[in-house]
């Protein structure tokens, strides 16, 4: 189990060179060159509270999840940055970096007004609804976990999904409608006065997937229950 | 002509590439490759979309080299495999390595930085044309990479062959 520190030495190294763009509870993620290009590099670390063998299987897992994900995605023509190496030794996955990408956060954040939106928040639900008839569920739907590559035509939006460390492979309608779930609570508490704008989005995903019907109506269950819960609490 | 780059994550190891068209002697150049005359991984080009594929399986073939998880018994065969989008290592060298009757070749170098590298004498050994890495793109068979890769055309709205491919390498342990 142990490994040795010379042999795992060169990553470490290599990233203390790099410059680091986010330190989040789980991961670190950095800027970098590799093999001549920029790349972006996620770095899960361990947690000291958590036992090492669960911690290095959990960790292990999200890594092997983000990478089959994002192939299982790009194999179906859903944009997602190209893995470039994995190092299963310090958990690190080197990604294509999407430059000059600005999340869907700061974008509408910094958006005059949601009419401006409305055709961005069309092609999130396109996306979405393709990503779920593939059985990908993203597990962590936020608009930080999606970029906008500026430059594109109006009618051209490139939409990049990202951070697919929780995402896992169902079929189930249940399991779907607890993901548009997540990005609705995410999305009307970071972007306040947005309900208008979200049915629009979820509009669009029932129009761009066939088996839409049965996860909005799980959709509607799992706010129901959500609403239920915190009348109670 | 070469393509020399480095391997950032293993700043000891730089990485070589040539590339030689009308080749009449690949059947020998094979054999020195396995007895170690030369000490290099050739490669089919067909086979190859750009040098950048090539630097993917490099860097993960020395990234195992050094933690002692190599697939294959040297750090030249393991090139080769790392260029398969199978685990099946005899079918990696039937695909990607050179066979008798290729009248191209692509050579992979991995030497240490410091170390003198004698180019010269590699290409000496060589019966055919060096011409420029990069294009190596004209020699790539399209079709038969896509088929091999399983690249369906609408992956291809995502992103080039070449991100296609080297995805599909750097993943395929846990795809
Ligand atoms: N491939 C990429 N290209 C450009 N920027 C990226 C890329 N990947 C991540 N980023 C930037 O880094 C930020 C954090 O990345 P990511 O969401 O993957 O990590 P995280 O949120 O820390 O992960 P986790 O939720 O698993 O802890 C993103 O919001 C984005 O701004
Ligand atoms: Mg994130």
């Amino acid at each position: 189990m142990a490994q040795s520190n010379s042999l795992k030495a060169c990553v470490p190294a290599y990233l203390k060179e790099a410059q680091l763009i986010k330190q989040g509870a789980e991961a670190r993620v950095y800027r970098a060159t590799f093999l001549g290009r920029p790349v972006v590099i996620k770095e899960r670390f361990t947690k000291l509270y958590r036992h090492p063998e669960v911690d290095e299987k959990l960790t292990r897992r999200r890594t092997t999840q983000e990478v089959r994900s994002i192939l299982r995605c790009r194999r179906a023509g859903i944009n997602a940055p190209v893995v470039y190496f994995v190092d299963y030794t310090t958990h690190c996955i080197f990604l294509e970096d999407i430059v000059h990408s600005v999340s869907v956060r700061d974008h509408i954040a910094s958006a005059q007004t949601p009419q401006h939106l409305q055709a961005l928040v069309e092609k999130i639900g396109e996306v979405l609804a393709q990503m779920h008839d593939e059985d990908v569920i993203h597990g962590d739907l936020t608009t930080s976990n999606m970029l906008l590559v500026p430059g594109a035509e109006h009618q051209h939006i490139h939409l990049v999904l990202i951070d697919f460390g929780l995402s896992y492979i169902s079929a189930l309608p249940e399991d779907k409608g607890v993901d548009l779930y997540v990005l609705e609570k995410a999305f009307l508490s970071t972007h306040p006065k947005t309900e208008t704008l979200f049915e629009r989005l979820l509009k669009s995903y029932s129009a761009s997937s066939k088996k839409s019907s049965a996860v909005i109506k799980k959709l509607d269950e799992v706010r129901l229950r959500g609403r239920k819960r915190s009348m109670v609490g | 002509m070469q393509l020399t780059q480095d391997l950032e994550l293993f700043p000891e190891y730089t990485v070589t590439q040539l590339l030689f068209k009308d080749v009449k002697n690949a059947t020998e150049l094979r054999k020195m490759a396995v007895n170690g005359e030369i000490k290099g991984a050739l490669i089919n080009p067909s086979m190859v979309v750009d040098a950048f594929q090539i630097l993917v399986a490099t860097n993960k073939a020395v990234h195992l080299h050094k933690i002692g998880k190599m697939k294959t018994r040297s750090l030249y065969s393991e090139i080769i495999f790392n260029l398969s989008p199978t685990n099946n290592i005899s079918e990696a060298f039937k695909r990607f390595g050179v066979s008798d009757s290729d009248c191209a070749v692509h050579i992979v170098l991995v030497h240490n930085k410091e170390e003198n590298l004698n180019v010269d004498d590699i290409i000496s050994k060589v019966d055919g044309q060096q011409i420029p890495v990069d294009q190596v793109s004209d020699l790539m068979d399209a079709a038969k990479i896509k088929k091999l890769y399983k690249v369906a055309p609408q992956e291809e709205k995502c992103g080039s062959l070449l991100d296609a491919v080297v995805c599909r390498m750097a993943t395929k342990d846990v795809a």
